[in-house]
C-alpha cells in the first residue's frame, strides 16, 4: 500500500452499499443490503451489501465488486427518486 | 418481515468524551427497536430555513440495553453534523434519527464459527457493539479484535476492552499503533499488514467469520491480505468509512 | 401534516451567497477542489491515450498524447459550478480550445449534437452551440500542474458555463450526432442542458 502522494482520493471515498441502506429502505421499503442480487454484466451473485458505493457525485452508483460495472444507479431530486437497475438481473426483498 | 424505519425524535441523555476528538452520545428513543450489532442510525439535522444535513453513525451499544442507543462520533473539522453534535448539542436536546439500518454488516451470534474483527480508527464502533453483545449474552465464541489506532490516546473503549479480555472467555484484543512515540508500548507498532493478520487470525481456523471496518484503504488492504491467507471472500464482510473515518462520508 | 422538526442551533456550513454576482443561484463557494466520481479512477497510460473526433464528420480524426500537446494551447481562468452545489471561482486550467480541435474536422450538416465519452464509460451530451466559440476546451493542466487522475487527468473536457457534470473527466473523444442522446446523468434524473444560472439541475423531460 503506497504512502500518501499518489493516494487516490476517489478510491479512498469509495464505500460499501451498506452506506446507502437508508436510501434503499426509502425506495424498497425493506432492508436490502443482506438481499442477494446478480450482476447483469458478469453474473456475480452476492449480497447488495458487497456492492461498491460511489456516492459523492450527483447520484449514487453501486458497482459490482467483481467486475466493477454499474449494477444500480440512484438519483435523488427534490421530489423524486430515479432508479436505474439495468445492471442487476434481479432485485428482491422479502415480505 | 416488513418493519418500517421511520424518523423519530430522540432525546440526548448523556455525552461522554472518549478521546480528544471522539464523544459517545446516549440517546433515548421513543420507538426503540432492538438492533443487531453492526447496524447504524441515520441522523438528520434541519436548519430553520429548511436546509438539511444527514449522516449515518454506527451503533456502539449492545441491543441488550433497551430504550436507548450509544452513538460514538468523531469530530471532523469540516463536518457539518459531527461539529454540531460535538459543539452545540447538550443533554436534553432533541435529534431526529432513523433506524436501525443495515442487514449485511451485522453479527448477532447466530452465525456459527469464530469471529475476527479488524478495526481502523473509529471503525471499531460497530465491532464494539458486537463485542458488547457477546459479553452481555455470555457467549463464548472465540473472538479476536485487531484494532489499529494512531496513538494510545486515540484508542476508544480501551479500559473496557482490557477488562472484557481479562475475563479470558475467548475474547482476545490486539492493538496496533501507527504513530506511536512511546517506548513503553507493548502492542504492535505499524499499519496492519499481512504478517500481522496472519499471526492474529491463524489460531481462529478456517471457518472464521471476518468483519473489517475503518478507512477505505485500510479495509481494502486487510480484506485482500485475508484472502491471500486463504479466507474466502464470502467469509469477509466490510464496512468502509471513506477517508475520514465516518460512515457515509463527511 | 406534522410541523417539521428543527434542530436547535443548526445552520450548516454554507457560505453566504453572492460574490459580486458570480455565484449562480443555490450554490455556495468552496476553496478546495472536491473529488466526486461515479466510479474508480481509470488509469490511462499516456502512450495509449488518444483523443478522437468522430460520428457525423467527413473524416474521423484522432491525436495521440504527443500530437495533442503540440496543438496550440491556452490558459483558461473560469468559474466552475457543480450540481452538488459547490462553486469554485477562478480555476486556472490549461488546454486546447474545442474551436481549435474542430478546425481539423468538417462537420456533416446533419450534426446537431455531440456526446463526449470517457475512458470508463461515462457520457454526457451537449448541443453543438454549447461547445463552440470559446465555450469549451480539453484541459490537461490545472493550477499549473498536470491534471491529476482523480480530477480527470490526463485530460478532461471543461464546459464552464454548464454544470460540471458536463465537463467529462478522462475524456476519450467527441461523437457528433444528429439526434440528442441523454448521457450518464441526463438519463437518470438530471437536466438535459444544465445551465447553473437557470438552476437547471433536474430533468425537464421525464
Amino acid at each position: 500500500m503506497k504512502d500518501d502522494i499518489s493516494v487516490d482520493t476517489n478510491q479512498e471515498m469509495m464505500l460499501d452499499a451498506n452506506s446507502v441502506s437508508g436510501l434503499l429502505w426509502d425506495i424498497f421499503g425493506a432492508e436490502m443490503t443482506a438481499e442477494p442480487t446478480k450482476c447483469a454484466h458478469c453474473g456475480n451473485q452476492a449480497e447488495i451489501g458487497t456492492l461498491l458505493a460511489y456516492n459523492q457525485g450527483p447520484g449514487v452508483v453501486l458497482r459490482c465488486s467483481t467486475c466493477g460495472k454499474v449494477v444500480l444507479r440512484i438519483v435523488q431530486t427534490p421530489d423524486a427518486v430515479y432508479l436505474d437497475a439495468r445492471g442487476a438481473v434481479y432485485l428482491r426483498f422479502r415480505w | 418481515m416488513r418493519q418500517s424505519v421511520e424518523w423519530q425524535i430522540a432525546a440526548l441523555k448523556a455525552v461522554k468524551a472518549e478521546t480528544r476528538r471522539v464523544k459517545t452520545f446516549t440517546l433515548t428513543l421513543p420507538n426503540w427497536v432492538r438492533h443487531q450489532p453492526g447496524q447504524h442510525y441515520d441522523i438528520r439535522l434541519t436548519a430553520p430555513d429548511g436546509y438539511q444535513a444527514q449522516r449515518s453513525y454506527s451503533i456502539a451499544s449492545e441491543p441488550e440495553r433497551e430504550g436507548e442507543i450509544d452513538l460514538t462520533v468523531e469530530r471532523i473539522e469540516e463536518g457539518e453534523v459531527s461539529t454540531y453534535l460535538h459543539d452545540v448539542l447538550v443533554p436534553g436536546d432533541c435529534l431526529e434519527v432513523r433506524g436501525p439500518i443495515g442487514g449485511y454488516f451485522v453479527w448477532d451470534g447466530s452465525m456459527s464459527g469464530p469471529l475476527m474483527l479488524v478495526a481502523g480508527g473509529s471503525g471499531v464502533v460497530p465491532l464494539a457493539a458486537m463485542i458488547r453483545h457477546r459479553a452481555a449474552t455470555g457467549m463464548k465464541v472465540p473472538t479476536r479484535l485487531l484494532y489499529s489506532s494512531r496513538t494510545r490516546e486515540d484508542i476508544l473503549y480501551g479500559e473496557e476492552l482490557k477488562q472484557l479480555a481479562s475475563a479470558k472467555d475467548g475474547l482476545v484484543v490486539f492493538h496496533t499503533l501507527t504513530r506511536n512515540q512511546e517506548s513503553s508500548w507493548t502492542g504492535f507498532n505499524r499499519r496492519i499488514d499481512l504478517a500481522m493478520l496472519a499471526e492474529v487470525v491463524k489460531p481462529l481456523g478456517e471457518a472464521v467469520q471476518v468483519f473489517i471496518c475503518g478507512p477505505t484503504l485500510l479495509v481494502e488492504s486487510a480484506a485482500n491480505d485475508l484472502v491471500v491467507l486463504g479466507i474466502k471472500p464470502a467469509q469477509i464482510r466490510t464496512e468502509r468509512f471513506g477517508p475520514t473515518g465516518l460512515v457515509a462520508g463527511v | 401534516m406534522a410541523e417539521k422538526f428543527v434542530s436547535r442551533g443548526f445552520v450548516g456550513k454554507r457560505q453566504p451567497a453572492d460574490k459580486d454576482g458570480r455565484i449562480p443561484p443555490g450554490q455556495y463557494i468552496r476553496e478546495d477542489f472536491p473529488v466526486l466520481s461515479a466510479g474508480p479512477t481509470p488509469r490511462v497510460q499516456l502512450d495509449h491515450w488518444t483523443f478522437t473526433i468522430e460520428g457525423l464528420v467527413q473524416e474521423k480524426v484522432d491525436w495521440n498524447w504527443v500530437e495533442f500537446l503540440k496543438l496550440p494551447a491556452q490558459s483558461f481562468i473560469v468559474d466552475i459550478s457543480c450540481v452538488t452545489k459547490w462553486t469554485k471561482l477562478d480555476m486556472n486550467w490549461e488546454g486546447v480550445s474545442l474551436d481549435t480541435l474542430l478546425d481539423y474536422v468538417k462537420l456533416d450538416p446533419k450534426a446537431q449534437f455531440v456526446t463526449a465519452y470517457s475512458y470508463e464509460g461515462y457520457t454526457t451530451n451537449l448541443p453543438i452551440a454549447d461547445i463552440v466559440n470559446g465555450q469549451a476546451f480539453i484541459a490537461y493542466k490545472y493550477a499549473g500542474k498536470p491534471l491529476a487522475p482523480e480530477h480527470g487527468g490526463p485530460a478532461r473536457l471543461v464546459v464552464p458555463h454548464l454544470y460540471f457534470w458536463k465537463s467529462a473527466k478522462w475524456v476519450a473523444g467527441l461523437r457528433f450526432m444528429e439526434k440528442d442522446e441523454a448521457g450518464f446523468w441526463e438519463s437518470a434524473g438530471y437536466h438535459n442542458r444544465g445551465d447553473p444560472w437557470k438552476e437547471e439541475r433536474y430533468s425537464n423531460t421525464f
